[in-house]
């Protein structure tokens, strides 16, 4: 793709938002009117074309939009027309995207002075965080019990899923699927985890918890297949960097495929490898705690069946639990991330 | 010597997916025994030549003869084969800097184990002896249990021929050996490629870019230029117009004692 193609098609997009806004302000268009999708969509459209026509007269014309400045390279770049004045369109607009966007944006999110400084809601704000600064340290030892579970469905999580991982990455790294059945395979495997890491381990717990009933399993299950989807990603951006000369070289050797990954590949990416599973793991442990709210078990369904109830000072304990386990993985996984290196 | 032809290249030819033409038709006889090296500039198709003997590279037009087989056509598991016949080393030595000097021998093993016993690291009593025997032929047999990367470069390059060995071959490659050695270590690495051709008898075939290496060590020398060859003859034949036709004008030659 050249540059004048993005430069045209961010200008294009620019333009279109800022008439379609300006459409809406003019019109005030109903709530049924703004749901009729077909016929919007066709005038955000005419909006883009137009905003094409008008970004590549600009340029032509010997000014310069917003996207001819970020997208252009340097030297089809004017010096004389890259200086911050409010002459030059750009500055136009980038100011008045940034602030349509800011405005409408507080219009959208419904930010209110007015809520904000009702007393009664803040004073209901203050008796939440008075009851959290007070735990009530009673269910302690059930918080404690339903951490570790939450620890060990993270660490089951990652345990499982780094095997498969492990296969995988080497299907998905450039540098080792060359021949075209192998780009095919790379290319089909890619796709297949980046589905599978844009769906949220919050969504695959809820498709877990109707398959094998809510509880700690459930959310074992979708910690360990996301885990798959972004330990393969990386380990296979390990293994694509690594050196080639000690593949050649075992290669040269009249080695298979099997022995050159083993023995060229797998040296160099081994400790890597240790490093970003540890870090799975710790990220794990946080996000088995987010599970828990929609059924996967461990200290996070504690969390929001007391909160549930409102019972502000146990939430404040499973809290404290909460931040203190994190806070120990954080650590402990940094120092022997960083011994590993 | 004499007659007795090793490899046999006729019209060999390598053009790179993005269209380079590496080689253009090389013909090419090897006798048993030789220590063939061959000069030209970088990028003038050295580099894929010997490649191309051991199918890391596949060539792309032409043959190549080499014990009764077509190099340039075999496949699967011949090219394995093939592999363990022609051992090759490398400018950066390809070792694997985690494994110990011994492991990085017995590699050369390879291609004769099988790929379960390989993984699992089990080689047969018979390798690990041939592996120090080897070891100790390149003068580093009491760096057996280092890691190699504790190495300097000289001794990693000898460690690589240790590995080469070990495959037995019939043709060992080497693609610039000293060319990231300082000068006194090169002569040691090519007083052992030395030994190795007269000892073991083993062919080689080398790239190198000094001349006064080339009239020390060579047999016989080849010149290539933009993928032809220019040049065939003894290495005391080369002189300053021979250098000056295949550097090209103006190029001086560099001396290393």
């Amino acid at each position: 793709m050249n540059f004048q193609f993005k430069r045209t098609v961010f200008d294009a997009i620019t333009f279109a938002y800022l008439a379609a806004v300006a459409l809406v302000v003019i019109y005030s268009p109903s709530e049924e009117q703004m749901l009729n999708m077909g016929p919007n969509f066709a005038l955000v459209a005419v909006f883009g074309v137009l905003g094409a026509f008008v970004s590549t007269l600009i340029n032509k014309s010997g000014t310069m939009t917003l996207g001819q400045l970020i997208f252009a390279p340097s030297h089809k770049k004017d010096p004389e027309k890259c200086k911050s004045s409010l002459k030059q369109l750009w500055t136009w607009q980038l100011w008045v995207t940034l602030i349509v966007t800011f405005v409408v944006g507080a219009i959208q999110t419904k930010v209110s002075i007015y809520e904000l400084t009702d007393e009664a809601g803040f004073n209901g704000a203050v008796r939440l965080f008075k009851g959290l600064a007070n735990p009530n340290y009673d269910i302690l030892p059930r918080a404690i019990l339903k951490v570790i579970e939450t620890i060990f469905i993270a660490f089951m999580a990652t345990i499982l899923a780094v095997p498969v991982a492990f296969v995988i990455s080497f299907f998905c790294a450039k540098n080792i699927m060359t021949s075209p059945i192998g780009f095919a395979v790379y290319a089909t495997l890619r796709t297949i985890l980046n589905v599978t890491r844009s769906v949220e381990a919050l969504i695959w717990a809820i498709i877990f918890s109707v398959w094998v009933g809510i509880g700690p399993f459930a959310g074992m299950l979708a910690l360990c297949l996301h885990s798959v989807a972004s330990l393969a990603k990386q380990y296979s951006e390990i293994t694509e960097a690594v050196d080639d000369g000690p593949i050649e070289g075992i290669r040269s050797t009249g080695a298979s495929f099997l022995q050159t990954i083993w023995y060229a590949i797998v040296p160099q990416v081994i400790l890597p490898y240790v490093a970003f599973t540890i870090y799975r793991w710790d990220i794990n442990v946080r996000m088995a705690t987010i599970i828990g709210f929609v059924g996967g078990g461990g200290i996070g369904t504690m969390l929001i069946k007391y909160q549930g109830q409102a019972l502000w000072p146990e939430v404040g304990c499973i809290i404290v639990v909460i931040a203190v386990v994190v806070w120990i993985m954080d650590t402990a996984s940094a120092y022997l991330r960083e011994a590993l290196k | 010597m004499g007659s007795d032809i090793l490899l046999k290249i006729k019209n060999l030819e390598k053009t790179y997916p993005n269209g380079v033409q590496a080689l253009k038709g090389i013909n090419l006889e090897v006798e048993k025994g030789e220590f063939l090296v061959i000069i030209g500039l970088s990028g003038s198709g050295k580099s894929t030549m010997l490649r191309c003997l051991n199918r890391l590279h596949d060539p792309t037009g032409g043959e190549v003869m080499f014990n009764g087989k077509d190099i340039a056509k075999v496949t699967g598991h011949d090219i394995k084969v093939l592999r363990r016949d022609v051992a090759m080393i490398f400018q950066h030595f390809n070792l694997i800097p985690r494994h110990s000097v011994l492991s990085n021998v017995l590699m050369g093993r390879l291609g004769y184990t099988g790929t379960m016993s390989s993984i699992a690291g089990k080689f047969s009593k018979e390798d690990k002896d041939q592996a120090l025997k080897y070891l100790d032929l390149v003068g580093i047999g009491d760096k057996a249990h280092i890691r190699a990367d504790q190495l300097s470069g000289g001794q990693q390059q000898r460690v690589a021929i240790a590995r080469a060995l070990t495959q037995n071959p019939k043709v060992l490659l080497a693609d610039e050996p000293v060319a990231s050695l300082d000068p006194a270590t090169c002569h040691t690495v090519m007083d052992y490629l030395k030994k190795v051709n007269e000892e073991l008898g083993i062919t080689i075939i080398c790239n190198l870019h000094f001349l006064s290496l080339v009239r020390q060590y060579a047999t016989r020398v080849i010149a290539l230029k933009g993928g032809e060859l220019v040049y065939q003859g003894s290495p005391k034949d080369i002189d300053e117009a021979w250098f000056e036709k295949i550097y090209g004008e103006g190029a001086k030659e560099v001396h290393i004692n």
